[in-house]
């Protein structure tokens, strides 16, 4: 105290001084509202992060690779069916086919056009769907048993290499002139004039010109190398005698490799023309461009195909695709194909196992993909390819007759056709990354490029497999079930009534050594919380596993699984995820209890109702809503945690589902672990799936725990 | 049924004596050597500046004192020559036969029939509940209020109807004595009359104690008063005078009982 009275009010800022005092107070408070808002946005963006890597890793393309190509695998059984059916007679020579529909009013069977032409005399080609093979219903491919003919170049070739140019333009110059003789189609004037202006393009000319005469003795005795199809060879062979004949002195390469193989030496830069019998893929120009190479395309013919009856033949003008498939195949009368027609045995004649046109036929007539055959077709697959045992095997887990198509397609493409993911991409790669994928994809033999969903319903219901496209999470799932749900009817009540104890008897007790021991108890719990969940999958170990074998394998109740018979059980790994839980649980439920208001215990009381009757009335229902949220919270958790299963015995390669408490296991954690430390790539894609499932199981749970709290809560008020 | 049951006939003068109370809370005393005895069937009001330990001697009377950890009593309560602190007698009974009403309303967060309701239910009524319902409400003047909204929650009620609904709640064990512990300090002054005609009603039925920290309440609503102060050296509060409400409030004998009622402190 002063002497002198001092004015306090004086002592307060005013004025500008006031002014400026609470500017500076808000900006402090602004400056803390930024850290709290960077704090927030912080945990935002780690948890938008990790959803964005289980995405991305969930989905995205894979290269399949297929050990055996399943359309040729098709074509196998096809051919095989249809070399196999009665009455055929198949010969690579199309002279005797010829010989043998002649004079036989019950004979049917195809070949290359050119042949029919030879003996349009004695045979008749029939409409198929009402479309006549001609040159018009072939070029423009109403007509299905006919292919175009491409031959391929680039720019830079054509510029550089002027002999290259000049064959191409000799080539489309002359080719319609000749291609009869060789037993394709010729092109229509638009189509010629098409390809004619393709090269005109190609050599930076205007395109609506002529192509310039051409003269071969004048050029250089440069090489031209040429390959690819063999079914364009003959085409190209002639154009190059012809060419050679004209006074081409330099040296022509010409080999017959097959269409894939040919794009694959053009995309090399290893051959300057490409004979091709289908156009070239969305992939193999991409791998041409990373070569710098540009493929421009000239269509120089039509191929087909002509099904012939004898022209004694009366009843046969027109075949449908369906009755084609059944003469061809199951038919053993006409009268079976198509009641119209006569009951009289049919006689095929077909080109040899090892002819083009038998192939050419059967990929058009047959469906090429596997998932479109019938599950018939399939079990043969699978009976021709793999061994008797394995046969047996799979019939004793489930006989093939009672197995959906789907599922005995799985196993086809499994084990017959043994598709593997060679190669997978994430989700950001595929969409922004496409070409260069698509180009890698090209390179692998036999690979196909598929977008893939990792997180699938067959994901969820198979079981755990060594190849990853076939490994699910079934068992995973049952096993996070089972450990959860002993976890929880073991935690909650023990827990809860821990809480009880400590909250409303503890307090009251008298004696002075009592109320140290439950302080004590009460610290331990809090440190409890606290402990690595390994320590608790030590214990857990020891007691459980090891002390209490005879319980928690079952051999004391008799109820043992054959299979495992030690403590290694789900048994135990929901008594140790309850042991981790159970101090969280208690302290959660202790702050709930502690937060239902006194008066409550009070009003209670003092109706003359007694302890256990308040509690049981009126302290928990008001606390259940926050023991709840708690349980959640350490719910959540144990459904998380890998370390103490790792160290309890969880499987990490288990394929039979739990079916007891004293079931062997795994989980989810576990599996997801065990699969992101595998050091394939398409293993952390299922990782990811994985997680998903996990994190959709936790939604779930917490979701219906989330609902009982808001019942409960509405009851209450 | 009760060991005390069969003394009331016999005795019938006082409701309640209190025999050289000490209230405790662990090792302080906050309550000192209060001697008292209570009429039957009037109202008894407990008055006192804060700290001076009335609701401490006003839960001394049916043992919640002992709910607070720490809390104890010395000395004697007796209720129909029964001591209530005598190791015999269950606490549970004696809250029974003597209800409380706390100062907050604080019905349960269930419906206002469970809240009256479910007492009686715990003490083992037998009877008819809905009747026990309806006639306690009816007793608590409240049941024209609430008769079509018993399925309600008790917190929907104003703060005066949930007062109500706790007297309700209190008289539907049917006790002896109903304590009361500032019934009315969290209502506007319609809600706080309303309370203390209720409170005219009950007392030809029950014996009522109410402590208040408003002296026209006390003047206007009780029979008897008793004036506590705390001791300023060893900070227990002590009985200073008790007598009828007109004697204390028009001729107080003690100089502090006279100075607190005419506002000097407190």
């Amino acid at each position: 105290m002063s002497e002198k009275p001092t004015n306090l009010a004086e002592q307060f800022p005013e004025g500008d001084r006031l002014k400026s005092f609470i500017d500076r107070r808000k900006k402090m408070g602004l400056v803390w509202r930024l850290i709290f808002q960077a704090s927030t946005i912080i945990a935002i963006i780690a948890l938008v992060s990790l959803l964005y890597n289980i995405i991305v890793g969930a989905f995205g393309f894979v290269a399949v690779q297929n050990k055996v190509d399943p359309a040729s695998l098709v074509l196998t059984v096809e051919e095989e069916r249809m070399l196999s059916a009665s009455n055929t007679f198949s010969s690579e020579d199309d002279n005797e086919l010829v010989a043998g529909i002649e004079a036989n009013p019950n004979a049917i069977g195809f070949f290359g056009y050119a042949y029919y032409i030879e003996n349009s005399a004695k045979l008749r080609a029939i409409s198929l769907d009402g479309t006549m093979p001609s040159a018009e219903t072939a070029e423009s491919g109403e007509y299905p048993y006919a292919r175009p003919l491409f031959i391929y170049s680039t720019p830079d070739i054509l510029e550089s290499k002027p002999q290259v140019a000049a064959f191409t333009n000799f080539y489309l110059s002359q080719v319609n002139d000749v291609i009869e003789e060789i037993g394709y189609f010729p092109l229509s004037e638009e189509t010629l004039a098409e390809a004619k202006q393709n090269l005109l393009a190609a050599l930076g000319e205007d395109p609506a010109g002529e192509l310039p005469p051409v003269n071969p003795a004048e050029l250089g005795a440069e090489p031209i190398t040429i390959s690819g199809s063999s079914t364009v060879y003959p085409v190209t062979r002639h154009m190059a005698i012809a060419f050679r004949r004209a006074g081409f002195t330099g040296p022509l390469d010409l080999e017959q490799t097959g269409t894939s193989a040919g794009f694959q030496l053009f995309c090399n830069g290893d051959i300057d023309i490409a004979n091709a019998s289908r156009p070239i893929t969305r992939a193999e120009v991409g791998t041409c461009q990373e070569k710098r190479l540009e493929p421009v395309e000239f269509r120089v013919s039509t191929d087909a195909l002509a099904i012939v009856v004898s022209s004694e033949n009366t009843f046969l003008q027109n075949v449908t695709l369906d009755e084609l498939r059944q003469i061809f195949t199951t038919a053993e009368t006409w009268a079976e194909a198509n009641p119209a027609w006569p009951d009289t045995p049919i006689e095929r004649f077909i080109p040899g196992a090892d002819s083009g046109t038998l192939d050419f036929f059967t990929v058009t007539t047959f469906t090429r993909s596997l998932d479109d055959l019938p599950k018939e077709t399939l079990l043969a697959m699978l009976e021709n390819n793999i061994s008797p045992g394995l046969l047996r095997r799979y019939e004793a887990e489930g006989p093939m007759a009672e197995r959906t198509t789907e599922e005995v397609l799985n196993l086809v493409k499994e084990r017959v056709v043994e598709q593997r993911v060679v190669r997978s991409w994430t989700l950001v790669e595929s969409i922004f990354k496409r070409a260069e994928i698509e180009a890698e994809v090209a390179e692998i033999p036999q690979a196909e490029l598929e977008f893939r969903s990792w997180f699938v319903p067959r994901f969820l219901t198979t079981p755990q497999a060594s190849v990853p496209e076939f490994a699910g999470i079934r068992t995973a799932i049952f096993g996070s079930l089972w450990t959860i749900f002993i976890t929880i009817i073991i935690a909650l009540p023990i827990g809860v009534g821990g809480a009880i104890y400590l909250e409303e008897y503890a307090a009251m007790v008298g004696n002075p050594t009592l109320r140290r021991i439950n302080a004590i108890i009460q610290t331990n719990i809090n440190n409890l919380a606290g402990v690595p969940s390994i320590i608790y999958g030590m214990l857990g170990l020891a007691i459980f596993v090891r002390a209490w074998e005879p319980l928690t394998s079952g051999t004391l109740f008799g109820a043992a699984d054959p299979t495992t018979a030690n403590g290694r059980t789900i048994l135990s790994a929901g008594l140790t995820l309850a042991l981790l839980i159970l101090p969280l649980i208690i302290i959660n439920a202790q702050e709930a209890i502690r937060a239902v208001p006194q008066s409550l215990r009070q009003a209670g009381m003092g109706l003359g109702a007694t302890k256990w009757q308040t509690i049981w009335s009126h302290v928990l229902p008001n606390a259940i809503p926050g023991i709840l949220t708690g349980n959640i919270l350490a719910v959540s958790r144990a459904i998380g945690e890998t370390a103490p299963l790792v160290v309890v015995g969880a499987s990490t390669f288990i394929t039979v589902d739990p079916a007891s408490p004293f079931s062997k296991f795994t989980t989810l954690p576990i599996q997801i672990y065990q699969w992101t430390s595998r050091p394939q790539a398409e293993f952390r894609n299922i990782a990811a799936a994985a997680i998903i499932v996990l994190l959709i199981l936790l939604l779930t749970l917490n979701g219906s725990a989330i609902y009982l709290r808001n019942r409960y809560s509405r009851r209450m008020s | 049924m009760s060991h005390y049951q069969h003394e009331l006939s016999s005795n019938g003068k006082y409701a309640l004596e209190l025999r050289d109370l000490h209230c405790y809370y662990g090792s302080f005393c906050a309550v000192k050597n209060v001697n008292l005895t209570l009429e039957r069937q009037k109202i008894t009001a407990f008055i006192g500046p804060s700290g001076c330990g009335k609701s401490t001697v006003l839960r001394a009377l049916n043992r919640m004192n002992e709910l607070i950890p720490g809390g104890r009593v010395e000395g004697k309560v007796m209720f129909h020559d029964q001591d209530l602190y005598d190791p015999e007698v269950d606490p549970v009974e004696v809250r029974r036969r003597i209800g409380m009403v706390f100062q907050k309303p604080n019905p349960f967060p269930k419906s206002i029939y469970d809240n009256v309701a479910w007492g009686a239910k715990v003490n083992g009524f037998k009877g008819n509940l809905a009747e026990l319902v309806e006639q306690s409400l009816r007793q608590a003047a409240l049941w024209d209020e609430v008769k079509d909204l018993l399925n309600q929650s008790g917190l929907s009620l104003s703060g005066g109807q949930q007062q109500r609904l706790c007297i309700a709640r209190a008289i539907a064990t049917r006790p002896e004595i109903i304590l009361m512990d500032e019934p009315c300090s969290a209502l506007d002054p319609i809600a706080t009359l309303k309370i203390e005609d209720l409170m005219r009603d009950l007392v030809r039925n029950y014996t009522i104690v109410i402590v208040t920290h408003n002296m026209q309440q006390a003047a206007r609503a009780s029979d008897y008063t008793a004036f506590f102060l705390m001791d300023r050296d060893d900070r227990a509060g002590e009985l200073i005078e008790y007598g009828v409400t007109n004697e204390i409030f028009t001729n107080p004998k003690d100089k502090r009982t006279e100075d607190y009622i005419t506002g000097r402190f407190g």
